[in-house]
């Protein structure tokens, strides 16, 4: 452990993993591309990597280090899925505004 | 109990899901050209039924620890249990039937090999999700579940509807499992461990804030997977968008696997006593939810004039009878235990009754009669024993007396009222009453109306064996399941009073 890191309280890692999050939840409720919406999820995964890799340092627990690369492969498993998807509705309606597909109400 | 064997022979149904679903990707590979649609099928019909098998042995011999207890492995991260086989035999009789049904559905489909193992797959998540014993486990199996389910729904590319749902079920999804996974980091936060009895065990010293949020996200990302308020807008859509079959697997199956979230996490990890005493009390939330969810479900499905818009709603309506499972629970409670069995038994006989109905409509979309109520008039002259059938599901689906759903409902509201949650067994009856009404309408459209026209009904000119198959084999499982309840609803209690 650094003496930087760990002189920092978790409270600040706490705040800045809920600020990063809450952009990502903004762009999310905002945003009417699709592809800004995956990057807004992918800030919202960070996040949450945020907290696993600090506080595996408060504990001195290697746990939520190790998740923490599982929650990036399976963020990059989750795009490239969602990138899949995002190709067949552009071939399919010739855009990728989230709020043009209405072909059952919501 | 079984001597002798290792301890990972306890994950048996996983394991042979997920070879399953490698040894369909391997004749897609070696074979690419050639459409094997029909031994496709049987692979992976074998392959589920073996899961299911094995489901069935490790839960009649006792599993394979010494002492027939719950059979930990990968250092706690997995627990084998009761609880887990139960949810498993649910996942692996759905998948058999989705995947018989797939081959007819599928039988003009250019590439229908990707749908088989698809599906398998996310059997295979299911599974493993359904013995996680830490969060990290949870997270992976429910992604390994959720990722297969995206394209499923999207399946039929040049179909606007399914490419729309499947979009809509995408954007969700991403989003609620992001908000689990925040969950998930601030329960670590606070508790420093993934493993569920060492997040129950750890002193939280002025985190108990932290922790509150952690689990108030957490209920989202489970509110998600079983559909429930306030993430449930996306099932209307993407039940009606998918490929029937694949609704029918997503109502049924993928639903369980967020109730076995529900049901292991919240009880293990964040036991009665400690959720009270924290102030943190997850009870209530979900009995809001329940309540809010069966509600929803049911008055929404009673204007819809879609059948498959109305299943979509209907099985909201049945996740908010599931979820009075972890509602009605208190501190030493007399009937935890029950309450939670009668939902689990619920849950085993919805995959039946709930994945029947939907499969025929996917035989009524394959024959092309059309969607709505109007479209099914008189549709049991030319398709007797598939219209009985159908009224056999939907019966049991409202909880009418003879049939299956009615001693599971029964068992359940007996049981939360037995925990002293009389209003909310006395909605779910109301409720129960409301649904009667759009069931009875399915029936009603296929023995008593004539059809728009004479020939409106000779669209009716596949026969469809193994979809016809398998909507037969879940109507005599629905009607099977009201003698063999005994030992169901045993097992399930059984299971679900070890939590406690």
């Amino acid at each position: 452990m650094t003496a930087v890191a760990s002189s920092i309280p978790p409270t600040w890692y706490l705040l800045l993993a809920s600020a990063v999050f809450c952009i990502g939840l903004f762009g999310v409720l905002t945003r009417r591309n699709v592809l800004y919406f995956l990057m807004s999820v992918e800030l919202m995964m960070n996040a949450a990597n945020i907290n696993f890799v600090a506080f595996a340092l408060y504990y001195g627990d290697l746990t939520g280090q190790v998740f923490a690369l599982f929650v990036i492969a399976l963020a990059a498993a989750e795009v490239a899925i969602g990138i899949g998807i995002i190709l067949v509705l552009y071939r399919n309606f010739g855009t990728t505004d989230v709020t043009v597909p209405a072909e059952m109400r919501w | 109990m079984v001597n002798g064997l290792p301890g990972v022979t306890a994950l048996l149904p996983a394991l042979l899901l997920a070879a399953t679903g490698l040894a369909l990707l391997l004749v897609d590979t070696v074979r690419p050209d050639a459409r094997s649609n029909t031994s496709m099928a049987i692979v992976g019909a074998i392959g589920s039924l073996a899961a299911l098998a094995a489901t069935v042995w490790l839960t009649a011999s006792g599993g394979v620890s010494p002492d027939g207890g719950a059979v930990s492995l990968f250092a706690d991260a997995i627990k084998v249990d009761t609880l887990g086989l139960f949810f498993t035999a649910i996942f692996a009789s759905v998948t058999a039937l989705v995947l018989v049904a797939g081959h007819d559905y599928f039988d003009d489909h250019t590439n229908p090999a990707a749908f088989y193992s698809l599906v398998t797959f996310a059997a295979t998540g299911m599974a493993l999700l359904a013995v996680a014993n830490s969060l990290a486990v949870v997270f992976v199996a429910l992604e390994m579940v959720s990722l297969p389910s995206y394209v499923l729904v999207a399946y039929l590319k040049q179909n606007r509807g399914s490419v729309e749902a499947g979009m809509k079920y995408f954007l969700v999804g991403a989003l609620s499992s992001a908000i689990f996974l925040f969950g998930i980091s601030l329960v670590y936060a606070a508790t420093g461990s993934l493993i569920l009895a060492d997040i129950a065990s750890a002193s939280i010293e002025g985190l108990t804030g932290v922790l509150g949020v952690g689990i108030v996200m957490m209920i989202g990302g489970v509110a998600f997977k079983t559909a429930s308020v306030p993430f449930h807008f996306w099932a209307p859509e993407a039940y009606e968008g998918a490929p029937a079959p694949v609704s029918a697997f997503l109502s049924s199956a993928s639903k369980a696997a967020g109730f076995v979230v529900a049901f292991r996490v919240f009880t293990e990890a964040f036991p009665l006593e400690m959720a009270v005493s924290a102030n943190v009390d997850w009870m209530l939330a979900f009995a809001i939810l329940a309540a809010v969810t069966m509600t929803l479900g049911n008055f929404a499905a009673a204007v819809q004039e879609e059948v498959k818009r109305m299943l979509a709603y209907s099985s909201i309506g049945h996740a908010g009878y599931a979820l009075i499972g972890v509602a009605a629970l208190t501190v030493d409670g007399p009937a935890n235990g029950t309450v939670m069995g009668a939902a689990m038994a619920h849950l085993l006989v919805y995959g039946f009754m709930n994945t029947g109905a939907f499969l025929f409509v996917a035989m009524a979309e394959r024959w092309g009669v059309g969607r709505t109520f109007a479209d099914y008039a008189g549709l049991w002259r030319r398709a007797p024993v598939a219209s009985v059938a159908m009224a056999v599901f939907m019966f049991s689906l409202a909880g009418l007396p003879p049939f299956a759903g009615f001693f599971s409902k029964y068992f359940l509201f007996q049981a939360a009222i037995d925990n002293g949650f009389v209003w909310l067994a006395g909605l779910g009856a109301i409720n129960s009453v409301v649904s009667l009404y759009y069931y009875s309408r399915v029936v009603k459209a296929l023995f008593l109306d004539d059809p728009a026209s004479p020939s409106a009904l000779d669209a009716i000119d596949v026969r469809p064996t193994a979809l016809y198959a398998a909507v037969v084999f879940a109507a005599v499982a629905t009607v099977l399941l009201l003698p063999g309840f005994g030992p169901v609803i045993e097992t399930a209690e059984a299971a679900a009073s070890a939590l406690f």
